[in-house]
């Protein structure tokens, strides 16, 4: 009887023809998302490429190690592209020079505006709105529109378990709803390997497991619709509370989680904490010059009533004594700007991480929001992505930087203009550059920063737990609910 | 031989038991409600909205939960074994409502198999239509472009093929058309042949008349009247029932 159920419910959707619009529509939007995501990886990896290459033209033109600097890129993944997370909103490369910090610059939104305005059609924004409203269009009335239609009454005039036939309806639903929507995602993937993007293992097992949460998101709402509509009398009613319901998840708990976050930590912007910096270091050093004002009052009080000659030996012999104090007292003042500004630093980032953390708590009530982590964290686009590149880009610095120096050594470059004097030869100078430019055939590589699958595995654990929790506990309360549910 | 002699020998299909039934709001649906309906039997339950009528067949259906007594269908309680008591019935609504992006042969098979019979064929389906005189053009057509009286008689044909010993029937004649509803009677008189024992209710009192064995009256969930076919068959059916009614509410003043 339950196979019976479970066939009636899959024939049923899809033979409707609200199915068929509906199947349509998704399908178009997800091939056009596998669609732009290759087009668009395409052509970050070539610029990309370009962008690599003009950077080590660039080095080879430099005819001196002494200040030489690079630029290092991130380098575009693939699923980057079918989940856009905030790729698109860091910068895709950072110089590396000695005398500046590493930071990301020049963000594909940054460089192209108008992409930043509708943001882009991405897989996973498409599973997040349009595959919700999908199940919630075939849910809504799964239980309250059987009872309105009439059907329901039919089916329990013959001899049908309730618990079967609403598992059957469940299952049933999801299997009409899920396997068609395989189909256009299947056609996606094959649009991947036509187009002979690369993936490598551990990117088809994120793309497989992407594919798998997105699947358990669309399960949440055919849950959340059955849930519902077993425990409202009307079809309309239904559909206005999944609707609010939908534009809550959706679209309001992901904000005001990371608002109400931002109520509840305070986090100072990076120009306050300068102006803070600044402040305590122009008092620090005010104190300092006042201090060494008393110094000197002092010194000279100690002179009173020496002679000239006498006073010229007393400050020949206190000099070194007096230089060595002040000396300290100035480091003394360094190092408390020093200490004030890393603690500054320190609290910020501290702050910010809790920030973070509970504003992803907070959103982590939508399972919108659950899913999107999940989704981003597979997809290396995750809110850590930017932390990843600054941090592996500064090892790079430092390794850059020691090759660097290293080569400066071995060519014996001072740095510094010289200028030789010979009586055959006259005047030659020497700016310290090699002729014919620098080989780079040595230079470290920059190799972006690499996740295996169990890493990313473990980064998603929580979100997709959390995702199945709420889908059972809505698949409960449904069943439960319908136990009790007013046939007639 | 009388039918009546002949049904009193054998085991009734559908039985109320002193059935009463009051909702949670208190009000009083069913009043200690008793009778029998034999094989071959047709029971015509007349009466106006909110008389019981539907209440009754719920109870039977156990879609409901009787206050007290009991309803059994050829022997087993609805109440008890109500999943065992529905393999016994069949049930005929006053709108049938079948699903709408389905063919008539997808809700049949769909239906026939829930109601346990899942070896039919196609041929006895298409039988069937055709037996309940549905057009041979609508069989595999989607039941959104059907008539009341096509759904009606899809109804039938799900309630025939189920093939079981009693079969309830709430309003089945209602906004059908006069051709379709002499047809469904005739229908119901093959059924009788058949053995089945049938309960229907309705507000069709000369149909009652001509198709039922025993007619009963229902008012505010107490059955007020219950005769035989023969007892009435002289009677003005319809001045029966107003004065049942009239007496009723007299002595519920």
């Amino acid at each position: 009887m339950l196979k019976l159920i479970v066939i009636k419910e899959l024939k049923n959707i899809i033979q409707s023809p609200k199915f068929t619009a509906t199947f349509t529509t998704l399908s178009v939007l997800l091939l056009l998302s596998f669609y732009i995501g290759i087009n668009e990886y395409k052509y970050s990896l070539e610029q990309y490429n370009t962008a690599t290459l003009l950077a080590n033209d660039r080095v080879k033109d430099t005819r001196s190690w002494m200040g030489v600097s690079y630029s290092t890129y991130r380098e575009p993944k693939p699923l980057q592209y079918l989940v856009g997370g905030i790729n698109n909103d860091i910068g895709r490369y950072s110089t590396i020079v000695h005398s500046d910090e590493v930071k990301l610059r020049n963000s594909a939104y940054s460089d192209d505006p108008l992409f930043a305005l509708f943001r882009n059609i991405d897989f996973s924004s498409i599973a997040m709105i349009v595959f919700s409203l999908f199940a919630i269009l075939f849910s809504y009335n799964a239980i309250n529109g059987e009872k309105e239609e009439g059907t329901l009454k039919l089916i329990f005039s013959n001899s049908v378990p309730r618990a079967k036939y609403i598992i059957g309806k469940i299952v049933g639903s999801w299997l009409g709803l899920v396997v068609p929507l395989l189909i256009p995602i299947l056609l996606g993937l094959l649009l991947l390997l036509i187009n002979n993007i690369y993936l490598n293992g551990t990117e088809w097992l994120s793309l497989v497991s992407l594919i798998f949460i997105s699947i358990v998101y669309l399960t949440f709402f055919i849950a959340l619709g059955t849930l519902v509509s077993s425990v409202t009398k009307s079809s309309v009613a239904s559909f206005m509370i999944l609707l609010v319901l939908w534009i809550v998840t959706v679209f309001i708990i992901p904000r005001v989680g990371v608002m109400s976050a931002a109520q509840m930590v305070e986090v100072p912007t990076i120009s306050q904490i300068e102006s803070q910096q600044d402040a305590y270091s122009k008092d620090r050093w005010q104190i300092y010059m006042d201090e060494l004002s008393d110094k000197w009052e002092k010194r000279r009080a100690a002179m009173a009533g020496m002679t000239d000659e006498e006073k010229e030996a007393y400050e020949d012999d206190m000099s070194y004594a007096w230089m060595e104090e002040d000396d300290k007292a100035r480091k003394q003042v360094e190092k408390d700007i020093a200490d004030y500004n890393q603690k500054l630093n320190e609290d910020y980032v501290k702050r910010k991480i809790v920030l973070e953390q509970l504003a992803l708590n907070f959103s982590r009530i939508s399972p919108a929001s659950l899913f999107q982590l999940a989704a981003m964290n597979l997809a290396t686009s995750d809110i850590e992505l930017k932390h990843r590149y600054e941090e592996s880009m500064r090892e790079y610095k430092n390794r850059f930087m020691d090759f660097a120096e290293k080569k400066q050594e071995e060519s014996g470059e001072s740095g510094m203009f010289t200028i030789k004097m010979s009586s055959d030869g006259g005047f030659k100078l020497n700016d310290g550059r090699q002729e014919g430019g620098l080989d780079v055939s040595e230079l470290p590589k920059y190799v972006s920063p690499k996740q295996n699958y169990a890493s990313l595995l473990n980064s998603i654990i929580l979100d997709s737990v959390l995702l199945i929790i709420y889908s059972v506990i809505c698949f409960g309360i449904a069943f439960a609910a319908f136990l009790r549910f007013d046939v007639r | 031989m009388d039918s009546n002699i002949e049904n009193n020998n054998k085991k009734p299909i559908l039985e109320a038991i002193n059935l009463s039934k009051r909702y949670e709001d208190n009000a009083l649906a069913l009043d200690n409600v008793s009778f029998t309906i034999h094989p071959g039997e047709i029971f015509a339950m007349l009466g106006g909205n909110g008389a019981g009528k539907t209440t009754t067949i719920n109870l039977f259906l156990n879609l409901i939960e009787p206050t007290s007594g009991d309803c059994k269908i050829d022997g087993v309680s609805c109440v008890s074994k109500p999943l065992e008591a529905k393999k016994k019935v069949a049930y005929v609504s006053e709108n049938v409502m079948l699903y709408p992006d389905f063919t008539a042969m997808q809700n049949l098979d769909f239906f026939i198999k829930l109601g346990g019979r899942m070896n039919l064929s196609k041929d006895e389906y298409k039988s069937v239509l055709k037996r309940v005189g549905l057009q041979e053009d609508a069989f595999n057509k989607k039941l959104k472009g059907f008539s009341k009286g096509m759904r009606q008689k899809c109804g039938i044909a799900i309630s025939i093929l189920k093939d079981a010993p009693a079969i309830l029937l709430d309003e089945p004649t209602s906004g059908l058309d006069p051709k379709a509803g002499a047809e469904f009677v005739n229908l119901l008189k093959e059924l009788k042949k058949e053995g089945k024992a049938i309960l229907m209710s309705t507000h069709d009192i000369f149909r009652a008349k001509d198709v039922a064995d025993t007619i009963g009256i229902m008012n505010k969930g107490q059955l007020v009247m219950k005769k035989k076919q023969s007892e009435i068959h002289n009677e003005d059916l319809e001045q029966l029932y107003i004065k049942y009614m009239a007496g009723y509410m007299e002595n519920a003043a």
